[in-house]
């Protein structure tokens, strides 16, 4: 009855689904795969995976958190450990691929590309990002959709840190020239990306 | 300071992901992919089981197992002679014992009820772990 077993562990919090799951439960590691899959599959698709490309991605970190699921402390939220298992996954199949030397190389030529949109027009994120360079929405996207800090996305992305930091730098102008501004913006502190 | 707005806006935009339509269906290949994976590594133990019982009772073979069991048949058989001659109400138990002792296919059927039960033994403690 697997519909009976979906109900029994929608009431459950995150926190009690990853002890279940710590315990081999499985159907408690399903919902939490129904609760956050939508967001793993986002930012892999935000980081610029193709829609099938970014399933095969997700699925293999949602079963790479399942494996692990024992290392998980609880710091963060399930939702964000799991983003950086797909973002690392993703980078590591663009390494295996040899793809990401190459977006590596197109950045330099992406410099001349770069529009400036009518910061009054309503884009969305989605949008917005295809102004950016291949490494520059990378960049982007692990540090602020999977959550890395700049040294983890340099690691990951095998490039110098002050490079990785530039890429965010002029990926974020971009962002700001297409992003229509926003009202009532709450101030909540910095995040500590090193 | 605008630039901290901007980038606590940026951070929100990315936390807002759309649910997507297929969310149920992805969960449900999630799930059928830790099930699949699941599965084959009970196979894998319990072949590997399997195989160790062979491996085990093939040792207990080489070992001269069936010439021990054949002498203790013997000896069961000269017992038996001998509490058979002085006590003769308990034949029938005796020459049980003296029957099953010296058959080899015995010893062969008893490896294969270990190795069979070891397997079997082996994948349920998998389940249950």
């Amino acid at each position: 009855m697997p519909g009976l077993r979906h109900t029994k562990f929608a009431s459950l919090h995150d926190v009690e689904l990853c002890t279940q799951s710590a315990m081999g439960e499985r159907r408690a590691f399903g919902e939490l795969v129904r609760r956050h899959g939508s967001a793993v599959r986002g930012v892999l698709r935000r980081m610029g995976a193709q829609g099938a490309e970014a399933d095969d991605v997700a699925q293999d970190a949602f079963l790479t958190a399942f494996e692990r699921i024992a290392e998980f402390r609880g710091e963060g939220t399930f939702a964000a450990w799991v983003k950086k298992i797909a973002a690392r996954l993703y980078l590591r199949r663009l390494q295996r691929d040899r793809r990401l030397g190459a977006m590596t190389a197109e950045a330099i030529e992406d410099e001349a590309d770069i529009v400036h949109g009518d910061a009054d027009a309503t884009i969305d994120l989605e949008e917005a990002l295809k102004a950016l360079g291949a490494t520059e929405r990378l960049c982007v996207t692990m540090c602020f959709g999977a959550g890395l800090s700049h040294t983890e996305a340099a690691e990951a992305l095998n490039l110098p840190l002050g490079t990785v930091k530039s890429h965010v730098k002029r990926g974020l102008e971009k962002l700001r020239t297409r992003l229509a501004p926003e009202d009532g913006v709450v101030l909540e502190g910095r995040r500590g990306n090193g | 300071m605008a630039e901290l707005d901007f980038e606590l806006r940026l951070e929100r935009l990315f936390a807002d992901a759309p649910e997507l339509a297929d969310a149920g269906p992805f969960a449900d290949r999630v799930e059928r992919r830790l099930d699949a994976g699941w599965t084959a590594r009970r196979w894998l133990i319990g072949a590997a089981g399997v195989v160790g019982g062979v491996i085990g009772a093939s040792q207990l073979m080489v070992s001269n197992l069936f010439q021990r069991v054949e002498t203790a048949g013997d000896s069961a058989q000269l017992l038996t002679t001998s509490v058979n001659s002085s006590l003769n109400h308990i034949t029938t138990g005796a020459d049980w014992v003296a029957t099953v002792s010296s058959g080899g296919t015995v010893v062969w059927a008893a490896a294969g009820l270990a190795v069979i039960m070891m397997g079997f033994v082996l994948t349920r403690v998998i389940g249950e772990i």
